[in-house]
């Protein structure tokens, strides 16, 4: 995020252009296809699974002692189905990419075990296969941000994110450990034994998978490895990671604490919700004022899952408070919101990756000029940008509107904690709502229209067939979302029908050509809203076609420079002067490090030969909370070194003392 | 609501419109009472420069004849340049013009964008405005007066 007019860092990423060596495009077409079959055998699992209601499976030998078994619910199946969409997409999209980035064979074969570990997450029936599945993703993953292991950054990125997927997983697996100590280990050997389990272990399982599935999410405060771990895996990675990999933490939550565990008391909803808000705001923020694209949108996906975790505590606040049917509108708000997300990240990630392949660069300052030069990606990216913005004909729109209309709704009454917590969190959603149109806006304004602001840019060609093809994919489905989330309605009923403690109990909202809302009033129609718009356009553009005839031909005259000669790019808006109102007034949450130095001719000190300015935006979140924790854990590691002194006799003494513990323990 | 009382007692602080003077230029784009204009300093002293911000104040009000100042010259029907043409911004007025849709006029307000004023065989001067681009209303005065500008502006604006 560092910014210079005169010194600027480019980021070290690869070169445009193919270079010559073609030796594994074979290899690449079978990998990238792998993944799209593997994805569409998800997506057909899981809407039959939606649809068709649960199913068992359990493979004994598979795993010792306890085995492996599969629990497949709707709530599981859609999860399945939207992993299986946007692997299809992404594999599609990898063939070209890998090809084009000349992959090597490693990530190449982890590719399809990323997806596969992704799917058999939400598949898991017991807490086993359950962290197996998990351990299984985020391994992979893991091994897929180190693809340009040969970088830096993406060492330093790796090694941040492994650390906390790693933490992540401790939490996790205390959490389920406690919980099949107390309920066993299938899922519905919990859900049998749930009322038995003891407030105060509810209470420790909540707060720790909290921590756990709220790190994979990207909640605040553990979402520090998701702008450094997005930027630096390629883009396809990126993409499954943002689109896919998110929502298991998403899925955790509802899973283990909404639906096994629940219904919590006031405060876990409470909980959600304070901290949804949180990551909504700041990651919206952080993502106005990023200048990294890729980062840019790794912020926003921070900023999605707060919203969806906002809604799901919504729902499970409302729904505890004996309101179950705006619960069910929050419920599907979240849901919703959860699988747009997926496809509009997708298709933004996918953008950006065609953008990195094509000019090299993901510094928006940098880019520029790419309507002309990238037509069809930056017809694709715009889609995804208007999904990302929440606007109407965005992918977003249907589900932050339902989201709206649940926390306006909330009868609230007597109630103090609804009444407090619903209308900041109106405002808290409203806030990350215009930021997230202020972030898109610059994402495509500065990243595609104007002139190109470097070389690299100026040289940019068109992304491939296959590139194209994953993204046109993932363009359809946000269209699906934009204009027709009637086609959802069917899957999100399913879905919340074995959701009750979460308004599965109460009539949902009706997903129809116009979406209605039983029991407030409210309703709309994202279809009418589109042909309305596409029918006034299509008119101007027909009065206007008829009008020209009437006029005098159009004269061509030089572009207006206020007086000056030329208009070059540098008098464009760049991503950090579009953003720097904002920044400015964000001053004491983003913390900006500013430097402006002036250099003095010799001669005089009132002429000035040169001026630097220099900006660098540092998450302050990882400013406050990480940098203490990694120097306490730094001191502490110097402690323990002591006992680590090289000597084998001692190391051999140790083998020995841990050897007699076990024997007297397990005497 | 004292300042209700206040507006009523003090009542209009705009000057008596006085009688419209003769048209001599038709509006250039033909509708009476709509001129827009964009300023150009073209290397004046800022003394035109004050008497048209009190042309263009609540006082005199030139708005309530139909003519107002715009900030992009693709908004602007009319030029208003001011002071001798200086080799600095020889070439902004040129552009300037050459920004402003047709059809323009230029209006050149005081001695100095005239006919040079004091300034006419300066080191840095180039000419008058009239040297550069085609003048269409003079302003003579050194400045002129908020009253004078007006009444040059009416001639155009034909209110």
């Amino acid at each position: 995020m560092t910014t210079a007019v005169l010194t600027s860092p480019i980021v070290p990423v690869p070169g445009p252009g193919p270079r010559t060596d073609g030796r594994l495009t074979g290899e690449a077409t079978l990998s990238g296809g792998l993944t799209a079959l593997i994805g569409a055998l998800g997506l057909a699992l899981g809407l039959s699974v939606v649809f068709g209601g649960a199913r068992h499976l359990r493979i004994g030998w598979l795993l010792p002692l306890v085995g492996v078994s599969f629990d497949l619910d709707p709530l599981g199946g859609v999860f399945i189905a939207a992993t299986g969409a946007v692997s299809i997409a992404v594999g599609i999209y990898a063939i070209g990419y890998a090809k084009r980035e000349h992959w090597a064979r490693f990530p190449m074969v982890t590719l399809p075990l990323f997806v596969t570990g992704m799917l058999l997450v939400p598949a898991a029936g017991s807490v086993t296969t359950f962290l197996l599945a998990w351990e299984l993703m985020a391994g992979a993953s893991l091994v897929l941000v180190l693809t340009e292991h040969r970088r830096d950054a993406v060492r330093s990125a790796g090694a941040f994110y492994a650390i906390m997927t790693q933490l992540g997983f401790v939490a996790i697996l205390i959490a389920l450990v406690v919980l099949s100590a107390a309920g066993g280990d299938t899922f519905s050997a919990i859900a049998t034994h749930a009322a038995d389990i003891t407030p105060g272990t509810r209470t420790a399982v909540f707060v720790l998978t909290l921590l756990g599935f709220g790190s994979k999410a990207g909640l605040l405060p553990l979402h520090a490895w998701l702008p450094r771990a997005h930027p630096e895996a390629p883009s396809p990675v990126s993409a499954l990671m943002s689109a896919a990999m998110v929502n298991m933490g998403i899925f955790g939550i509802i899973r283990i604490d909404l639906q096994l565990l629940g219904p919590g008391p006031h405060w876990w909803g409470l909980t959600l919700m304070i901290f949804g808000a949180i990551s909504a705001v700041f990651g919206v923020l952080q993502a106005s004022v990023a200048t990294d694209l890729k980062q840019l949108l790794a912020y926003s996906t921070t900023e999605n899952m707060g919203l969806v975790t906002l809604a799901l505590g919504a729902a499970a606040l409302l729904s505890s408070s004996g309101a179950p049917a705006v619960a069910a509108i929050a419920m599907t708000a979240a849901l919703l919101h959860l699988l747009s997300h997926s496809a509009f990240k997708t298709l933004a990630f996918l953008g950006a990756g065609s953008v990195l392949s094509a000019t090299g660069l993901r510094d928006l300052d940098k880019l520029g000029g790419l309507a002309r030069r990238m037509p069809a990606t930056t017809v694709l990216f715009g889609i995804g940008a208007l999904g990302a913005s929440g606007l109407p004909l965005g992918a977003g729109f249907a589900s932050e509107w339902l989201l709206f209309q649940s926390l306006i709704h909330s009868p609230h009454g007597a109630n103090t904690v609804l009444a407090l917590a619903m209308p900041l969190s109106v405002g808290a959603v409203a806030l990350t709502s215009g930021l997230g149109i202020l972030a898109m806006v610059k994402a495509f304004g500065v990243g595609f229209l104007a002139r190109p602001r470097s070389a690299g840019a100026e040289a940019a060609r068109e992304a491939p067939a296959s590139m194209l093809a994953g993204m046109t994919l993932a363009a359809a489905a946000c269209m699906v979302f934009a204009v027709a989330p009637v086609l959802l309605g069917p899957t999100l009923a399913h879905v919340l029908a074995v959701l009750p403690t979460l308004g599965g109990s109460a009539e949902g909202p009706r997903l129809g050509t116009i979406l209605r809302l039983p029991g407030v009033d409210g309703s709309i129609s994202p279809g009418v809203i589109a042909g309305a718009l596409i029918i006034a356009v299509l008119t101007s553009v027909i009065l206007a076609r008829w009008g020209v005839r009437h006029r005098p031909p159009a004269v061509v005259t030089p572009l207006w420079a206020c007086g000056a000669d030329a208009l070059s790019s540098r008098m464009q808006y760049t991503a950090t002067s579009f953003a720097e109102p904002l920044q400015r007034v964000f001053d004491d949450v983003l913390r900006p490090d500013t430097d402006v130095e002036v250099t003095h001719f010799a001669e005089s000190q009132y002429l000035i030969e040169k001026v630097t300015y220099q900006t660098r935006l540092d998450d302050p979140v990882e400013q406050r909370f990480y940098v203490p924790v990694v120097r306490a854990v730094t001191a502490w590691a110097q402690y323990v070194r002591r006992a680590h002194n090289g000597s084998i006799h001692l190391y051999l003494s140790y083998g020995a003392l841990g050897m007699l513990i076990v024997l007297l323990v397990a005497r | 609501m004292s300042w209700l009382g206040k507006i009523r007692r003090v009542g209009p602080m705009v000057e008596p419109a006085p009688a419209a003077p003769e048209v001599t230029l038709p509006p250039p784009t033909g509708i009476t009472g709509s001129l827009q204009l964009r300023h150009v300093d073209a290397g004046s002293c800022n003394g035109c420069e004050l008497e048209i911000s009190g042309a263009f104040s609540p006082v005199y009000d030139a708005e309530r004849f139909g003519a107002r100042l715009v900030a992009s010259p693709r908004h602007a029907d009319a030029l208003l340049a001011t002071g001798v043409v200086t080799h600095n911004m020889y070439q902004p007025l040129l552009n300037t013009l050459h920004a402003l849709p047709e059809p323009r006029i230029v209006i050149a307000v005081g001695d100095c964008a005239c006919n040079g004023g004091v300034f006419t065989k300066g080191y840095g001067v180039v000419g008058p405005v009239g040297d550069v681009v085609p003048v269409d209303v003079e302003v003579p005065g050194c400045p002129p007066t908020p009253q004078e500008i007006i009444t040059a502006l009416r001639k155009v604006t034909g209110r």
